[in-house]
């Protein structure tokens, strides 16, 4: 009873992985899935490094038991972007030098891409709403909300 | 923003980052993502003492558990390191704690298996006893304390003025610094007026999002190490000095840091994972959690008392200073900050008699090292501080007292060094045209006060320290440099790249830079201190121009007239026959410099350049609690002349938004020697709600002389004025004064209440 | 974190027969954010943790009843309720809360029963139920009780509730024209754990406050009623000198000194934000809130 199979569509495919009940989404993306875009930083759903989308919504995956996501459908910062075009969301915090380190850049990028999906034109208030369970350590956050505002203009165009 | 665009069209121009793709699309490489086959983890289990001998260590049930590969103590270590003590002042850290234990946290042993979580849990069985031993924690009752953290002095030797240190006991005086200029007794004695002050700051955290993470994989007769590390070049010497290696059989790689701000430097697990995989003969990976950073580096608190002789006419005579750094239990780069940070304790102010005493001490505590600034901002903290007290004293606007006592270019500073290159009155002149500090200030209404504040700090370059590249041109004509430069974040790869793209003509976005790799990359002292862009850059510089002369003599070898416009490709086939060859281009850079006067801490050449950095800021104090919102935060800084405006105003802002947390709320609280905050719930740094309303960021028109097309490092610079212009400020809107960082809302309030004479109770 | 067997009953009924009060390594789980960090923290070493995901789908929902009363399932995500224009008609004050809860990510997997079971008293959300004067549908072996939210918390951590006992929902009673509000109070970063939280709820009549229930959290180990500065306000016209005076009363409550601050800056603290509390309820404006965010 410790150990179970779980099945769920991983960035739009088929996928099943063993797992011990212990483990946390995020490591089962890194160790089953070769997947390190979401990454363990804080460990306690304060900095948003280890952020995915579980059937469309953000989550911590360091919170997040693996087998909560039997059945689900899990996307990670890996599937943006994936084809030849980057999604506009990553394009624009390039275009607005929005990172540094890089280490936080796929939450932040993933929690954009929740905001704008449900405020297509985002007050600074609703930027902060959303964007204030994200930490970046490196300051970044001036550049961060300017290009929050470019993704949001791109996704219009 | 003032920029210029370089012939080349390369320096100066806002190019995005190399490894931008890479990072938004979460596939950038950082040491946290690597696997080896046959890998182990490591997980560690730490003193709870902070100073005690150790009386027992029991590991059996740990040892039992199912599926744990092995338990390591210390005694485990000395049998691959006899002398397992490292450390790049003193070799004064084991790498497992031997006989004692000197503060909360400190490794102990290490449980290695294949699953992380089991070498968790084993970690939790194991049992320490200690008895315990008398504990200092506070850097004044370190001076005199008879608690003693270490029996015996072992500087490194690497420093000459650490020697005089060696097997010196009974004390925690882990490098005394003394710089005397001119008579200041004298001045002192002559003075119309004298202020003393004292400031204090608090033990603060660099959390860097990516915790430590080292992996060894060793063999008997050789090691790699993939670690997150600001200094590989540092790692390799050091780990070939405890095994009795020569340096090529040590490897070091590391890939993009998430972040270091002066954290990973030096030796951090390095030594440690080499030991555990030279002991299990299999690949180790020791990752931090966010825990355990607090337990392993952080940046000192301070105390400093600072006091000044001033003359009728405001001219500032004589200042004395002497600083206290709270270097916890193992020295790390503690002593340098103590001796390069100390001899610029005055500020940057043309003072004709100065004298400093700075003093790094052991204590209990963990660790303290480099973080952003190297001291800097403690320094400034106090200095600004008191020049706005000063000033205040005697009924003149903060900014005139400054512009009279200004340090400009061409007088010397304390240690006697002449001012070249430092733009302290364009930065300082800039700053108060931003703010426009003539014009009438709103004071507020209501319970709400409004005030502002200017500060403004300085700093020297490490050194003498050197910088090694190579330039490689391939025979399609690309391009690839290879420099130990560690990119953590500031966008070295980027701004070298175009260094090199300016010479040779290339876009920046076509040279190809790979990561650190002691095997392929040359010597570089380390990434550190905001010494990458002039020394690296130099050498970076050297390289490329190298290789260019090299294509050039390659052309004339084939009788190509000079100018010729053959492709490069063409050439190497001319020369080869085909698609074949490599030209490399190498370049060497270590500055001038002589040391200070062991006595007198003076010298005519105590840095390569300076680096200066102003902050202006408005803000609202709400007097009924003390809440402080910062509306407006200008930072200022002299450049030199910036390789990537973008990427230098990012630092700029970046750094001050990092400072502002360490200003307001951030710090690390101990009952005991224990960190009792020791997570990201706990210990709060700032998020998106706690910026200030507006953020401006800029850099004044400048040339370095000497640095790479007039450039030189940022990175630090606007850390230095934020916690003094904030304080300054708040005294500015409601007449109170706060001595000690962090200047959270029950000081302010506390002091409000204080001042009215009717202070707040304790509980 | 050590591996643990991990149930998923079909039914609450199912998952109260499989909790048992005597065995504290047996535990529910619903969103599981508060129950990962306890085992991370290695403070919480489960035997087996039966996951109320898959209980029937009425425990998730949130539903104005016909007497206007707010129910919600105790397996509702705080992100659903946030985003719910039910609970915005009944109680917008819960949205405004939310808000400043967590995170989204949070919010977007915690449920409310977890919310109030965990008993830590930094929580937002049991202050504002309290004052909303909201009760609990409590599911056990032997059937379901109602339990008002004010009474649910015994101490740090604790609540009156059984080992085999669940919250099934939670019913806010109509607001008809009471106003409400939340303020939360923090003293390091903006996401920081509240040095205190005051939780207002007014009926007000022309100019003057008919009753008031205030509720403090995070500064005592338990939500409080400030009763003192509930009756300085009954029956009064609201001035700045009667806020201070309630403030006042408020404020001569015990409460804990931490690293948020000392409990005589936490009782100046909520001198001063009672009465801004208040002030935020009489601007809020009775019943249905205007759609925020």
């Amino acid at each position: 009873m410790n150990a179970r199979t779980i099945r769920f569509t991983l960035n739009g495919g088929p996928a099943t992985a063993e797992i011990g009940t212990h483990q946390s989404l995020v490591e089962v993306l890194q160790q089953r899935f070769d997947l390190f875009g979401a990454r363990e930083s804080c460990a306690q759903g304060l900095c948003g490094c280890c952020t995915v989308l579980v059937d469309g919504k953000a989550v911590s995956g360091c919170l997040f038991l693996a087998v909560f996501a039997d059945g689900a459908h899990v996307e990670t910062v890996e599937h943006l972007g994936a084809g030849e075009r980057l999604d506009p969301v990553q394009e624009a915090f390039i275009e607005a030098g929005a990172f540094q380190c890089g280490f936080c850049t796929p939450g932040f990028v993933l929690m954009t891409r929740q905001l704008l999906d449900e405020k297509p034109d985002p007050s600074d208030a609703e930027i902060g709403h959303y964007l204030s369970g994200n930490l970046c350590r490196c300051g970044t956050y001036p550049q961060i909300v300017e290009a929050v505002r470019l993704a949001a203009k791109k996704r219009k165009a | 923003m003032t920029t210029t665009i370089s012939p080349g069209g390369q320096v100066g121009r806002s190019v995005p980052r190399l490894e931008a793709r890479a990072k938004v699309t979460g596939r950038a490489e950082y040491v946290h993502n690597l696997r080896l086959p046959g890998m182990l983890y490591g997980k560690i289990f730490r003193s709870r003492t902070a100073h005690g001998r150790i009386r027992r260590l029991d590991v059996a049930a740990a040892r039992a558990m199912d599926g744990v590969q092995s338990v390591i103590t210390a005694e485990d270590v000395r049998r691959v390191i006899p002398d397992p003590y490292y450390g790049p002042a003193f070799h004064d850290q084991p790498i497992l704690a031997i006989d004692k234990v000197r503060y909360v946290g400190e490794p102990v042993a290490v449980v290695l298996a294949a699953d992380p979580h089991i070498a968790e849990a084993a970690a939790h069985l194991i049992v320490a006893e200690y008895e315990e031993l008398p504990a200092v924690f506070d850097e004044r009752e370190a001076m005199t304390s008879t608690a003693i953290v270490h029996e015996v002095l072992r500087p490194a030797g690497t420093f000459p003025d650490l020697k005089h240190l060696e097997g010196r006991t009974n004390t925690n005086i882990a490098l005394d610094f003394h710089l005397r200029q001119g008579d200041v007794e004298a001045a002192f004695a002559a003075a119309e007026h004298v202020f003393e002050h004292t400031f204090r700051t608090q033990q603060v955290l660099h959390v860097p999002l990516e915790p430590f993470v080292s992996l060894a994989d060793a063999t008997p007769s050789s090691v790699t190490i993939h670690t997150a590390s600001q200094s590989p070049s540092f790692v390799r010497i050091e780990i070939a000095r405890l095994l009795r290696w020569p340096e090529n059989r040590v490897r070091v790689k590391t890939l993009h840091l998430g972040g270091g701000f002066g954290a990973k430097l030096y030796i951090k697990l390095e030594a440690l994972v080499v030991a555990l995989s030279l002991l299990a003969r299999r690949p180790v990976k020791v990752a931090l959690s966010m825990e355990e950073q607090f337990y392993t580096i952080t940046k000192h608190a301070s105390t400093f008392r600072i006091k000044s002789a001033v003359a009728k006419d405001g001219r500032v005579t004589a200042r004395h200073c002497e600083v206290l750094w709270n270097g916890g239990a193992y020295a790390d780069i503690g002593p340098r900050v103590t001796q390069k940070s100390g001899f610029t304790a005055a500020g940057p102010y043309d003072i004709p008699a100065v004298s400093i005493d700075s003093y790094a001490l052991y204590t209990n505590l963990p660790p303290a090292g480099a973080l952003r600034g190297f001291g800097i901002p403690q320094l400034v903290w106090a200095y600004e501080s008191h020049t706005d007290l000063v000033a205040r004293a005697l009924g003149i606007d903060p900014l005139t007292f400054r512009r009279k006592n200004l340090l400009r270019n061409g007088r010397p500073q304390a240690t006697g060094t002449i001012m070249r290159d430092a733009e302290i009155e364009a930065v300082l002149e800039r700053l108060a045209a931003r703010l426009d500090w003539n014009r009438p200030f709103d004071r507020g209404a209501g319970p709400v006060k409004r005030g502002r504040g200017i500060a403004i700090g300085f700093k020297a370059s490490i050194a003498p320290t050197t910088s090694i590249a190579s330039v490689a041109i391939h025979a399609d004509g690309s391009c690839t440099l290879s420099c130990g430069t560690v990119d953590m974040g500031q966008g070295s790869d980027t701004a070298m790249a175009q260094i090199v793209a300016e010479v040779l003509n290339l876009d920046a976005e076509a040279v190809a830079v790979i990561h650190p790799d002691t095997d392929v990359t040359p010597y570089d002292m380390a990434t550190l201190g905001s010494r990458s862009t002039y020394h690296m850059g130099n050498a970076v510089r050297l390289a490329a121009e190298d290789a260019r002369d090299k294509i050039a003599a390659l052309a004339a070898s084939l009788g190509l007239p000079p100018g010729s416009n053959l492709s490069l490709a063409e050439l190497f086939r001319r020369k080869y026959g085909m698609q074949a060859g490599t030209i490399i281009g190498t370049g060497s850079f270590i500055p001038s410099y002589s040391p200070p006067d062991h006595s007198t801490g003076l010298t005519e050449n105590a840095t390569p350049f300076w680096m200066i950095g102003a902050t202006g800021v408005e803000l609202e104090v709400d007097t009924e609690t003390g809440h402080v919102q910062v509306t407006r935060l200008v930072n200022v800084a002299d450049a030199g002349r910036a390789i990537n405006p973008r990427i230098v105003e990012t630092q700029l802002s970046g750094a001050s938004i990092m400072q502002l947390g360490f200003t307001l709320f951030e710090r690390m609280n101990f009952d005991k020697g224990q960190v009792t905050n020791a997570s990201l719930a706990d210990y709060k740094i700032p998020g998106m709600h706690d910026l200030p309303l507006a953020i401006e960021s800029e850099f004044v028109p400048a040339e370095q002389h000497g640095g790479p097309f007039g450039a030189k490092g940022v990175g630090e610079s606007a850390t230095f004025g934020v916690s003094p212009a904030i304080a300054n400020a708040i005294h500015d809107a409601v007449g109170v004064r706060l001595m000690a960082l962090p200047l959270t809302p029950e000081a302010v309030y506390r002091a409000i209440r204080a001042a009215a004479d009717d202070p707040l109770g304790e509980a | 974190m050590t591996p643990f067997e991990f149930v998923e009953p079909a039914s609450l009924g199912e998952a109260i027969a499989l909790l048992d009060p005597d065995d504290v390594s047996t535990r529910p789980v619903g969103g599981g954010t508060a129950i990962m960090l306890m085992m991370k923290f290695g403070v919480l070493v489960p035997a087996r943790l039966v996951s109320l995901r898959r209980v029937e789908e009425r425990f998730s929902r949130i539903a104005v009843e016909k007497d206007g009363s707010l129910r919600i399932g105790a397996l509702a995500t705080l992100r659903s309720i946030e985003r719910s224009s039910e609970a915005r008609r009944v109680a917008p004050v819960l949205a405004d809360a939310l808000l400043r809860l967590s995170n989204v990510r949070v919010r977007n997997v915690a449920t409310l029963g977890g919310h109030l079971a965990h008993a830590d008293p930094h929580m937002d959300l049991p202050p504002v139920l309290a004052s909303l004067g909201a009760e609990l549908v409590v599911a056990g072996p032997a059937g379901e009780r109602m339990l008002p939210v004010a009474d649910l918390f015994v101490g740090y951590l604790e609540t009156v509730l059984k080992g085999n006992e669940l919250i099934a929902e939670v019913v806010v009673p109509p607001q008809q024209d009471r106003r409400a509000a939340y303020v939360k109070c923090t003293t390091r970063s903006a996401d920081d754990w509240p040095a205190l939280g005051i939780a207002v709820s007014l009926a007000v009549s022309g100019p003057t406050i008919r009753d008031a229930r205030i509720v403090l959290g995070a500064a005592t180990d338990r939500p409080v009623r400030l009763a003192a500065a509930e009756a300085a306000l009954a029956g009064r016209e609201p001035s700045d000198a009667l806020l201070r005076a309630a403030g006042d009363a408020a404020a001569a409550i015990e409460l804990v000194s931490d690293a948020q601050g000392s409990a005589a800056y936490k009782r100046q603290l909520l001198r001063v934000y009672l009465g801004r509390a208040v002030r935020r309820a009489l601007a809020a404006g009775p019943g249905a809130g205007e759609a925020r965010q």
